[in-house]
């Protein structure tokens, strides 16, 4: 059974059956919440009343954990994952043919090929029956018996026959196609009893005999039936010597509708064939009463019945399927195949609940429910006993019935329509194993738009797996390769999931859940270069603040060093590729004078004096730098300025970095303190006053410069520089 | 449904909440004895190991909640001893200078979980704390037995320490349904007694004096906290809306009168409940009467609600909203927003302040004793309860939409023999 069990008694017991008044007044009740990840549930004792003191302690407590639902194992898995292959293509399919706009039902390319998806449904479980049928040992038990695939088999292979004829076949007698069904899924007789009887010389003298002809002859196994015949001939009785022998033909000849091209001509053979049928009954009613019966049976009535059957009499096959245990199905086929030889599919659903009326199926056999729900053209109820057997069977069949207007595809007060419910009923019951995350994503999102939204649902929580694992050495290739700014494992699949169904929302969420995790390893360029994908401007903000608070609290040298790992994404913005961003322009300026800064320090940590020199000024000059920040990068800059190799500022910059410090302790001096020294103060690790000493050395650094400057040459550049 | 395993020693006493992560991959428990634990799941074995181990509260503890990941590793808890509490786990080599909590059990010595900060304004024990949508940033709603409803907005995100309590609503005092500006009738919820559908609007001339007294009838109760009986009696329970397009939506349940007001706030005006599920609404006549009387009136008893869940909505234009009560029900609420009019007249700027209207769709009391707690799953197509019948129960939508049972998980022995139990593991036909 798929559908999952519908109670559970979780061990050990709370309470002793019957006694839940007991467990109530202990002062429990029963607590539990479900897993976002599957169908688990958490379930333990909980207070009763929650009062500040608790009762007595009642000792050490236990969670149980069960889930809802078994996950898809062993085989089940398998037919699971390579039904959803087909599935994939049905939705193709039928996306395809929307797009061109045509009416599926006149299109005789969609419809054959849904026919063909169909079988290839019904083909798949027939392997999984044949494959679970097969005694042979399994690294794992089955998890379902080839006498459920076999049931999946006839009810897929029944609709198929039932609904989805091959193109050009939809108006055409059914009665073969019927009982090549019958025959197929409900072998009779067997091949054991047609062995026994075919070892004895005298096979009529078996109880079983006629029983075995009659079934054979109305089963259309004409081989197996002229065989017995033959052996008639070696009846005591002249009279079925020779009736056997005017029997054979007809058996063997009767008009198939697959042996002819025309259906006309199947019809005028039909009516010879019957013609010597009646010669064939006016020969049997010459035999005298006395002469009916050998020494066992009374053959003559049971070589009418066949002849009845042959006759298209309606009540002798009745008669004949009740005494041979047969049941509605039997009648069904021999209808169309005797009866009425011009039996369509729009005629089955009355003939089908006469002889229903007169031979109910098995209410037992949910089965036997499913088929004569088919026969009777109600698929909606169809639909909702097949969910019982097994939820895969009623979503795909529901799958198929839609296109081809079977059932409504209008949406009930539910906002679904019947598709919809069991396709999403049968995903959800994949959920039961995370790692099937793939295939029940892609049956949600072929399920309009609130399919698409569960499946956002289970997309988002796909765990990402960025975490380094404990001992780096087991960190594996996946996650040095997303370290290094690749797109790899699960954060590459869900990724790609999410631009092919064109979840963007969702990308942008999983993208700040990685940067998440990349701000907590301090690898800040991943987080700034996930963060941007989500274009979650105040986070990227808060990631700039966070880097650059690692230079306030690490120093220069560990924050060029920090640096340096960001670089390669960082470089990826450079100045311009900030300016392509669609970030506010607060954000834009944020993430500008970082990248710049780190820059500066990565110059600086590498010995690159010009090019540090280059970006300090740069920074003064296009405004890059916030207020805050000026004092920190004068600090910085004093090196640059005593370094006595080259002159690394023109004049007039150094004329810049002169006016922003005096504007700095101008503006200090008027009480906005707080504005340019808040960084540096917290650097300095003494408040306003240090930050201001450290100014002093600044000053006297800039002074001595630009005296060295006045010395040299008069303003511009002094000679001796390259640029 | 089968048992897959069993935490054997998990808390010294009763454990009052549980909740997994975003992922499902941890799991965080609180207990009677003031501890929360968080639990790892090793995928491949699918058992469970204990991470972190701390006491959090000077009492009980009675909720637990986790933020959304894109935050970071963050709980709320909220406890008897009247705080709420956030704690973030951090890796164990950030020297923070921040008290340490979270000693690491088991294998993982890398993380710790801090105390980043802990929200004092309760007047009541704290009954439930929740994290709002992500949409909305880094904000939690906590709800205790002083009947107020908090919501605290995060300040300062990668520090967690500063808080701002951007709402704080006496929720009894609240009107059943907040009058619209406009003269229209809005509906106030009455429902059916049975499991029919239909919904049913109020009519405006008896609403206005229907919400007043329900006001001063609400007054009259005696529901301070620290009332022995009277909280005992009492149910508080929130639950978020999690969709983003309605605003901030919130259900929240208080004390004994069984009605659970959906409340949206709003950053710049006072709350307002956009309607009122009541099964019982003649109650509140009768709770006038009784409390005018004095005493309560047999016939017309309310129950308190114990649990309240707003299902996630997954692009359905109706939401769903699920209740847990005393009285041994539990009912499915189909709540709808309104519809955006055709008929504008211009002076209704946002869409909010249309009918939100509700109908009961599902009304089921085979607990057949007080229910203590439920729960939508992710895409909200199942809802569990769990009663003091021992049992969680399930309910599903059929094909026809309707509620039925789906099964249910007990607690209680089984017929068969115990060694027996095993059986129920086993496929059957």
């Amino acid at each position: 059974m798929v559908t999952a069990k519908q109670t559970a008694h979780l061990v050990p017991p709370l309470f002793k059956q019957g006694a839940a008044d007991d467990f109530r007044q202990s002062g429990r009740t029963l607590s539990f919440t479900l897993s976002p990840r599957d169908l688990q549930i958490s379930v333990f004792a909980s207070p009763n009343v929650l009062r500040s003191q608790g009762i007595v302690s009642p000792g050490s407590q236990q969670i149980f954990l069960a889930s809802l639902q078994q996950a898809p194992l062993s085989e089940r898995r398998v037919f699971v994952t390579d039904m959803s292959v087909i599935f994939a293509a049905v939705q193709n399919l039928l996306k395809a043919s929307r797009a061109r706009d045509t009416q599926l039902l006149q299109s005789e390319d969609v419809m054959q090929a849904l026919n063909k998806l169909a079988n290839d449904y019904v083909n798949f479980c027939k392997e999984c029956c044949m494959y679970a049928s097969r005694d042979i040992s399994r690294p794992e038990p089955l998890q379902f018996d080839a006498e459920h695939y076999r049931k999946l088999y006839t009810c897929f292979s029944l609709f198929s026959v039932l609904y989805l004829p091959e193109p050009g076949f939809e108006d055409v007698p059914i009665g073969d196609e019927l009982m090549e069904w019958l025959n197929t899924h409900f072998i009779e007789p067997s091949t054991q009893e047609g062995d026994d009887l075919s070892s004895q010389e005298r096979p009529w003298e078996d109880p079983g005999f006629w029983s075995y002809l009659t079934r054979t002859s109305l089963r259309g196994l004409s081989k197996a039936s002229a065989f017995f015949l033959d052996v008639l001939g070696k009846h005591p009785s002249t009279y079925l010597q020779g009736l056997a022998q005017q029997l054979s033909p007809l058996l063997t000849n009767h008009p198939r509708l697959h042996h002819f091209d025309a259906e006309r001509d199947f019809a005028v053979a039909s009516r010879r064939w019957k013609d010597k049928v009646k010669t064939l009954r006016i020969e049997l009613d010459r035999v005298p009463d006395s002469e009916r019966e050998d020494d066992f049976e009374n053959w003559w009535d049971r070589f009418s019945d066949i002849v009845g059957i042959l006759e298209g009499r309606s009540e002798v096959i009745k008669k004949v399927c009740t005494e041979l245990g047969a049941d509605w199905k039997e009648v069904c086929a021999a209808w169309g195949i005797f009866v009425d030889t011009r039996l369509r599919r729009q005629d089955l659903p009355d003939i089908v609940a006469q002889i229903l009326d007169e031979m109910p199926p098995d209410p037992t056999d949910r089965e036997d429910t499913i088929h004569s729900l088919l026969f009777l053209g109600r698929p909606t109820q169809a639909l909702s006993e097949a969910a019982q057997l097994d939820v895969w069977l009623a979503a795909h069949l529901a799958d198929l019935m839609e296109p081809i207007e079977l059932i409504d595809a209008d949406p009930d007060d539910s906002e679904l329509t019947l598709r919809q419910h069991y396709i999403l009923a049968y995903a959800e019951s994949l959920r039961a194993d995370p790692a099937l995350w793939r295939i029940t994503v892609d049956y949600m999102y072929s399920c309009g738009e609130i399919g698409r939204e569960m499946g956002d649902q289970v997309l988002m929580r796909v765990p990402l797996r960025l975490e380094l694992p404990e001992d780096a050495a087991a960190a594996g290739e996946e996650a040095t390769r997303i370290r290094s700014g690749q797109l790899v494992g699960v954060l590459k699949d869900v990724n790609e999931a999410c631009f092919e169904y064109q979840r963007e929302e969702i990308r942008r969420s999983v993208c700040k859940i990685a940067a998440q995790t990349f701000i907590r390893e301090k690898e800040y360029g991943l987080a700034i270069s996930y963060i941007t994908s989500a274009e979650d401007w105040p986070g990227l903000g808060r990631i700039v603040d966070l880097v650059l608070e690692e230079y306030i609290a690490q120093g220069a040298a560990k924050f060029a060093h920090l640096v340096a790992n960001i670089a390669p994404s960082l470089h990826n913005f450079g100045a311009d590729s900030v300016a392509r961003l669609h970030a506010p322009a607060v954000f834009q300026h944020r993430l500008m004078f970082a990248v710049r800064f780190a820059e500066f320090h990565q110059r600086r940590g590498n010995g690159d004096w010009p090019g540090a020199a280059a970006d300090v000024v740069s920074m003064f000059r296009e405004e890059t730098a916030p207020k805050s920040w000026w004092a920190v990068l004068l600090c910085d800059a004093v090196e640059l300025l005593q370094y006595n190799d080259r002159m690394l500022f023109a004049s007039n910059d150094a004329c810049l970095l002169i006016q922003k410090l005096e504007e700095i302790q101008i503006r200090v001096g008027q009480g906005c303190g707080d504005d340019y020294l808040s960084v540096l103060s917290r650097i300095a690790h003494g408040g306003e006053k240090h930050a201001l000493q450290r100014l002093q050395t600044v000053r006297l650094a800039l002074a001595r410069y630009y005296a060295r400057c006045g010395a040299i040459g008069v303003g511009g550049r002094p000679s001796g520089w390259n640029y | 449904m089968i048992q897959t395993g069993l935490i054997p020693n998990a808390h010294n006493d009763l454990v009052t909440d549980a909740s997994y992560d975003f992922y499902g991959l941890r799991l965080a428990t609180c207990s009677l004895d003031q501890r929360v634990k968080v639990w790892q799941l090793d995928e491949t074995t699918g058992s469970w190991s204990l991470e972190h181990d701390w006491k959090a509260h000077d009492a009980v503890v009675s909720k637990v909640s986790w933020a959304h990941p894109e935050f970071g590793t963050i709980l709320a808890t909220a406890s008897f001893d009247r705080t709420v509490k956030v704690w973030e786990q951090i890796s164990a080599t950030d020297v923070d200078g921040t008290q340490l909590n979270g000693t690491s059990a088991g294998t993982s010595s890398s993380t710790r979980w801090i105390e980043r900060a802990m929200l004092v304004d309760a007047k009541g024990t704290v009954r439930s704390v929740e994290f709002a949508p992500q949409h909305f940033g880094l904000k939690l709603a906590t709800i205790s037995s002083d009947n107020y409803l908090r919501i605290y907005d995060c300040l300062e995100q990668p520090s967690l320490s500063s808080w701002q309590l951007t709402e704080e609503v006496d929720v009894l005092s609240l009107p059943t349904a907040t009058p619209s500006s406009r003269s229209n009738a809005h509906t106030v919820t009455v429902a059916t007694p049975t499991q029919s559908s239909t919904t049913l609007d109020g009519n405006s001339a008896s609403l206005v004096a229907h919400a007043l007294q329900q006001q001063t009838s609400q007054s009259q109760l005696p529901g301070r906290p620290g009332l022995g009986t009277r909280e005992a009696d009492g149910g508080w329970s929130i639950s978020w809306c999690k969709d983003k397009y309605w605003g901030e939506i919130l259900a929240a349940a208080c004390g004994v009168d069984g009605i659970v007001k959906i409340i949206q706030v709003f950053p710049s005006r006072r709350p307002s409940t956009l309607l009122s599920l009541n099964p019982s609404p003649s109650n509140a006549e009768t709770t006038k009467t009784a409390a005018t009387s004095g005493g309560d009136s047999e016939a017309s008893k309310a129950f308190a609600i114990t649990s309240v869940a707003w299902a996630p909505s997954c692009g359905r234009s109706y939401h769903l909203v699920a209740t847990a009560s005393r009285d041994g029900h539990v009912r499915i609420w189909r709540v709808k927003p309104p519809t955006p009019s055709e008929d504008l007249e211009g002076d209704d700027a946002d869409g909010t302040e249309g009918k939100w209207s509700a109908s009961i769709v599902g009304d089921f009391d085979d607990h057949k004793s007080a229910v203590g707690r439920v729960e939508w799953n992710i895409t909200g197509t199942i809802l569990s309860s769990a009663g003091n019948d021992g049992r969680v129960r399930l309910w599903k939508m059929t094909a026809g939409n309707v509620w039925r049972p789906a099964g249910h998980i007990s607690v209680e022995q089984a017929e068969e023999q115990q060694g027996e139990a095993d059986a129920d593991m086993a496929v059957e036909d």
